[in-house]
């Protein structure tokens, strides 16, 4: 039944996206607005502080929030705009059903609701509980992540829960817990300022982060060396001290490299590897054959570089390395995480003032979201959903039989398999836009067509709710109290400024109102947000996310509170492992063997050419929210194809020429930019966009082992001029995703 | 202008080779009420097919400007703060004198309104004791609004410059360019 | 502004004297030797004259200006050649479009140019209605053969007649009233503006911006008191009416070459700076050395390398060119690469 019911035109001009602009004179009441609510930007890790300038229950502009300690008032030009999700003209404002050939139709609650748990239970009854499965997402706050887990294993009975995060960091999530126990990063950005060697690799600090620039630039200040390992040339790359133009998918040979060098100089400190971890032997038995010669063949990465980078880590006193997707999104994530790993506890730089490792967590909530139970095989706390004793602990704080709770289910991507295998017959999405942000998007969509029943919440109509039977009209970041955990473990307060307008609900209240008519109504009897959290106080208690001792009040006066946290007199943990105890079973740090291996799919004779994807600073994600914000969309109207000039040269590509980018998933065209700052061998594209210009219509599905992260960051292409000429930028409709 | 807080203390320093072309100055610029929602503040790649460095430009509100003086209908005028405001839409006839005659780039020309407008330091936060917006929200502070001691001790290699030469012509200036440690000037051409 | 206008200007003062005469001797012309004068509006001549005389002076010295000299003879110079038929036409559009209809405010927002165009029209229609009747330019006598026709005289020549209390007799005798009616609401919109508009209380002042305003309402709601005097109270306020009145106009006409109202004289040089747009454009474009791209007309360029000099700026480089030769955006990048290439030479692109 998910298909669509009308021509996409039609969805498009009914429920845009629609670009909006704050009008002239800006929105009524921006000179005098009622009053200024202190929240959190709704867009990435870095939880940026903001106001929110609040007249007649919408939001009229925003005014910085120079107190809030991480960015004193500094945003970036997604923060700026956020606002405009509010007043804005493609926001659903009542439940919505599919009609065939006339597209979405206002209904009511009650239908919308009644008609979902009907579906709900005739699909349980017939296929089995696992059939109806709900897919999450980590822009919700820690509350809303905490009660959705609840949902699905207590009302839904699911096993079958899974998330958007899969996409972003579980490979440093499952890294990092293989090697410390523990997933979150080992200190606060104040460290950062202050170290003296700063590699990061695989992320675009300036268009994905852009706040974090400052704290690199003050540690520059401060006489740091920066180090940059990315395929290309980003703003942040372009003035560092050294950048390795590494081949997509050849990181661990890198950091397997400087291994090696750090070993054969005695870089090394070797009273912390002695007495704080184990596996090193393995782990340099893995590398033994990582030298310069085969390092510079793998990586493309001339050595002389990989040298100068080795001795400045090498030689440094402090330092600080972080990563983000760029070598995540692999089939070999949880390898790469591991080979940054080696490098850092080799040194012994962890655990001190000023030297930290960890990933820069990319969605809104990722840190927080991961740690509280949408995810597949997780329980609040960051527990282990196969571990007895630990599901006897949530059963328990759930007030359910231990054998009640469902085992561990399929994540994101196997789902979307699952479901094109007619496994799983219906599904539920909030805060997830498959379509658009899973790989080989043909094969999604393909999916989406044979559900049964798909239900989806949501403020938007985004490209995969456009298949959707029925829709529930939800609420925006504004809309909710909450808190949310940002990228560097500080838990922060998300005030409401406003209530959902007309017939929108809150999501808290929709998830409550679904799970009491699947009769659970009684294990969702919250009153407000804190109370949902001081539920996950007491479920992350003595979990390795432990926020027992973290409370509203203490947030708010604080601006935000590290964990772990495990009582109410404890301050908070801004820096971890002072004390070397790690959480791995034998309480030391691990070392991992990191053997070479090849990514899933290598360039050959047909396919010669590496694609790899990534984002733009003025988008975010799918862009279900920043492909309707007008300046944002004009700022970058289009995915371009970055391509090198010598390369373009080879196929005879010019500038601006729609280029053919084909793969054995699936062909699409983009407008060429011809750029020196890529390598030769590779292609970019950015990712935001859905329908004829998606980039993940062409990436590979393919996923790491053990974190189930799909290779988003390399696969082998063909490219094909077509002769033809892209028209002009900002008349481009690529926003709207046709 | 009926200027309540303006803090004279108060300087803009500009370094480009920190910027990160993210355009959250030009956003935020528009937010500015005396702009209308156009934004001020110039951000554009300088050869985007070589690299991805970007040029950041606010009005340098020059002690002697040089749109002032070649505006013909008297629209342009400077305050007892340095401040150089856009043009008095009441007077301006558009017709680009300042825009074509400024060293350093700054007016546009807003063809439908047939009028000229620049950045005027966001005059409606800085003569009310805050900062503009374009440096209060930039993420890699390539623009920074502060005392001259604060940058001083921000950042000890760089030298604030407010001198810049064209050709025969210096120009000195209320707003600084960070330049390496010792230098005096800025020499364009 | 800027220099050159520090001292009084004999040019000037000649030209404003000149005005002032002109002035008289079109009154004694028009009156008929001050026959058909209607002493009541003495006080509004001596006004009158004198804001000539101030707008003439004003005039004067702006035009003495470089940049305005430039443009004041290029306009002439470009309406007065072989194209003058489709420059005057041009013109002539643009002055219904821009000065009567003021519609390039639109673009600067909807309410601003309804409430700019209801207040400057009110104002213009007043002035077409009080100057010929100040100057004693239009008369009017009743018809000896009836008493209830009237006849209106220019320079005392009859021009039309109309019956008293005819719709038309009333609209005439009101003109004024509606023209009070217009500008009132036209200047309270504008004062909302100025009122909500975080920009404008920034940066507005009072004398600049919020007098004028005031002083058109002033004149407007006096003007409507004469009225309302004359229609609901026989007249027995008349004296008062009409003396504060006389004071808000002759305030309003002797403040006119000094504050806000000036615009009203200086928009005229729009029409001249559209002209020499279109003439430049088509005598060539100037193209930007780091763009490639076209940006200005190369007259532009060349006239205001000349104009610089003259206010005392030489944008020479040492190659001969100029500066000026970049677009703003070329300005902008040679900045960039400038300050790029002093941190590269300082050893660290980054400090």
């Amino acid at each position: 039944m998910a298909k669509l019911p009308v021509s996409v035109d039609k969805l498009i001009q009914d429920f845009g996206p629609h670009k909006n602009y704050t009008p002239k004179d800006g929105f009524e009441g921006t000179h005098e607005p009622d009053k200024l609510v202190k929240t959190h930007c709704c867009f990435c890790g870095m939880q940026c502080g903001i106001q929110l300038k609040v007249k007649d229950n919408t939001i009229a502009g925003f005014e910085p929030w120079m107190e809030f300690p991480f960015n004193e008032g500094r945003l970036c030009p997604k923060g700026v705009q956020r606002y405009l999700q509010n007043n804005h003209p493609d926001r659903i404002m009542e439940p919505l059903q599919r009609v065939e050939g006339k597209g979405f139709e206002p209904i009511d609650w009650d239908t919308a609701m009644g008609r979902t748990v009907d579906e709900i239970k005739r699909i349980q009854g017939k296929y089995g509980n696992d059939a109806f499965a709900m897919l999450s997402g980590v822009s919700l706050t820690n509350e809303k992540s905490y009660m959705i887990g609840k949902f699905a294993r207590v009302a839904l009975k699911t096993a079958n829960l899974d998330y958007n995060g899969r996409l972003c960091m579980v490979s440093a999530g499952a890294g990092n817990k293989k090697a410390f126990g523990l997933d979150r990063i080992s200190n606060s950005w104040a460290d950062l300022k202050h170290a003296e060697v700063i590699i990061i690799a695989g992320t675009n600090v300036s268009e994905t982060f852009p706040t974090l620039t400052h704290y690199i630039w003050q540690a520059r200040d401060n006489g740091a060396k920066l180090i940059v390992v990315d395929p290309r040339v980003t703003p942040i790359a372009r003035t560092a001290d050294l950048h390795l133009p590494v081949k997509p998918g050849t990181d661990s040979a890198l950091f397997g490299a400087i291994l090696k060098i750090l070993v054969d100089n005695d870089w090394l400190d070797h009273d912390f590897i002695e007495n704080h971890t184990s596996g090193f032997d393995q782990a340099i038995d893995a590398v033994k054959d990582f030298d310069l010669d085969w390092a510079e063949a793998k990586t493309g990465v001339p050595q002389e570089k990989i040298m100068q980078a080795a001795t400045m880590w090498g030689k440094a006193k402090t330092s600080f390395l972080l990563h983000a997707r760029g070598i995540e999104h692999h089939t070999k994530g949880v390898d790469n995480v591991l080979s940054c790993i080696n490098i850092v506890l080799a040194t012994g730089r962890i655990g001190k003032p000023y030297c930290g490792y960890g990933t820069i967590t990319g969605q809104g909530n990722g840190q927080g979201g991961r740690e509280h139970g949408h995810k597949c095989d997780q329980l609040p706390g960051n527990r282990d959903i196969t571990n007895p004793e630990h599901r006897k602990y949530i059963a328990d704080v759930w007030g359910i039989e231990e054998s009640e709770m469902p085992g561990k289910g399929l994540s994101a991507y196997e789902l979307v398999e699952a479901i094109h295998r007619g496994e799983v017959k219906g599904l539920i999405t909030i805060c997830f836009n498959p379509l658009v942000s899973l790989p080989n998007n043909n094969f999604v969509r393909e999916a989406l067509e044979k559900l049964e029943y798909f239900v989806a919440i949501d403020f938007f109509l985004n490209e995969t709710a456009r298949h959707a039977d029925v829709i529930l009209a939800s609420s925006l970041h504004e809309e909710e109290e909450g808190t949310v955990t940002t990228a560097e473990g500080r838990v922060v307060k998300i005030n409401a400024a406003i209530t959902p307008p007309n017939n929108a609900r809150r999501d808290g209240e929709i998830i409550m109102d679904l799970a009491k008519r699947l009769g659970a109504g009684d294990k969702f009897n919250y009153e407000n947000s804190e109370a949902i959290f001081n539920e996950l106080r007491v479920a992350s208690k003595g979990g390795t996310a432990d926020y027992f001792g973290i409370t509203y009040e203490k947030i708010e006066k604080n601006m935000g509170v590290f964990w772990p946290c495990p009582s109410e007199d404890h301050p908070g943990t801004p820096r971890l492992w002072e004390d070397k105890k790690f959480r791995t079973p034998d309480g030391k740090a691990h070392f991992n063997p990191v053997p070479w291996k090849e990514s899933s799919e290598v360039v050959d004779k047909e396919y010669p050419v590496v694609l790899t994807t990534g984002r733009v600073v003025s988008q975010y994600l799918s862009g279900t929210q920043t492909r309707r914000i007008g300046k944002l969309v004009d700022q970058y109207p289009e995915p371009l194809l970055e391509i090198h000039p010598k390369l373009a040269y080879h196929y005879g590509i010019k500038e601006r020429e729609l280029v053919k980018v084909v793969t054995r998933r699936g062909e699409a065209e983009f407008p060429a930019q011809l750029v020196e700052t890529i390598r030769e061998d590779t292609v970019f594209i950015p990712y935001h966009w859905g329908g004829k210009q998606s980039a993940n219509q062409l990436t590979i599905g393919t996923l790491d082992p053990i974190s189930k992260i799909p290779e988003f960051k390399v696969c082998a292409c063909k490219l094909v001029p077509t002769k033809k000429w892209a028209g002009p930028a900002n008349e481009s409709p690529a926003y709207q995703s046709f | 202008m009926p200027n309540t807080k303006y803090d004279q203390q108060m300087e803009f320093f500009v370094d480009m080779q920190r910027c990160i072309g993210c355009h959250a100055c030009e956003m935020a610029c528009a937010e500015c009420e005396t702009n209308g929602q156009e934004s001020m503040i110039h951000i554009h790649y300088v050869d985007r097919a070589s690299t991805v460095q970007t040029t950041v430009q606010v009005c340098m509100h020059c002690e002697d400007p040089a749109c002032a003086n070649v505006c013909p209908a008297d629209a342009i005028t400077k305050d007892e703060f340095g401040v150089v405001h856009t043009a008095n839409s009441s007077r301006c006839i558009g017709c680009s004198n300042c825009v074509l005659a400024c060293p350093f780039g700054v007016p546009q020309k807003q063809e439908q309104a047939e009028l000229m407008m620049k950045c005027n330091m966001c005059y409606d936060r800085t003569s009310a004791g805050k900062k503009p917006m374009c440096a209060t929200v930039c993420p890699s502070q390539a623009l920074f609004y502060g005392t001259r001691e604060e940058i001083q001790k921000m950042r000890p290699n760089s030298t604030p410059v407010k001198k810049f030469v064209f050709g025969q012509q210096e120009v000195n200036t209320k707003v600084n360019i960070m330049m390496p440690k010792g230098s005096t000037e800025l020499k364009i051409h | 502004m800027f220099r050159l206008i520090k001292t009084l200007n004999r040019i000037a003062l000649i030209k404003a004297t000149v005005a002032a005469l002109l002035v008289i001797v079109v009154v004694f012309a028009g009156s008929r030797n001050l026959q058909n004068y209607d002493a009541a509006l003495i006080g509004y001549l001596f006004g009158t004259v004198f804001a000539v005389f101030g707008i003439a002076y004003r005039y004067s010295v702006w035009l003495q200006r470089p940049p305005t000299r430039l443009y004041w003879r290029r306009s002439w110079e470009f309406l007065l050649s072989k194209d003058f038929v489709p420059y005057a036409t041009r013109s002539l559009k643009l002055f219904f479009r821009n000065i009567l209809f003021q519609r390039f405010i639109y673009p600067r927002g909807k309410t601003r140019w309804i409430g700019h165009f209801l207040l400057a029209t009110g104002c213009l229609i007043a002035f077409a209605v009080t100057i010929p009747l100040t100057f004693g330019w239009i008369h009017f006598t009743l018809d000896p053969d009836s008493d209830t026709t009237y006849i209106a005289n220019f320079f005392g020549f009859p021009v039309s007649t109309f019956q008293l209390g005819s719709p038309m007799a009333f609209a005439a005798f009101h003109a004024l009233v509606w023209c009070s009616v217009l500008v009132t609401i036209g200047a309270v919109m504008m004062m909302k503006r100025r009122m909500t508009n975080g920009g404008l209380i920034a940066t507005q002042t009072f004398d600049g911006d919020w007098l004028p305003l005031i002083l058109l309402i002033a004149i407007s709601v006096t003007g409507l008191g004469i009225s309302y005097d004359y229609t609901f109270l026989q007249g027995r306020t008349h004296q008062f009416m009409a003396v504060i009145h006389a004071i808000t106009v002759i305030l309003f006409l002797i403040w006119m070459p000094f504050g806000k109202f000036f615009h009203i004289f200086q928009r005229l040089a729009q029409l001249g700076a559209n002209i020499y747009k279109v003439e430049g454009s088509r005598r060539g474009m100037a193209k930007c050395p780091h763009t490639q791209q076209e940006f200005a007309s190369q007259t532009h360029i060349n006239d205001l390398k000349d104009v610089t000099k003259d206010l005392g700026f030489d944008f020479t480089l040492e190659d001969g060119r100029s500066h000026l030769d970049f677009s703003p955006e070329g300005k902008r990048s040679a900045l960039a690469k400038a300050h790029f290439q002093a941190r590269k030479e300082g050893g660290h692109f980054f400090g």
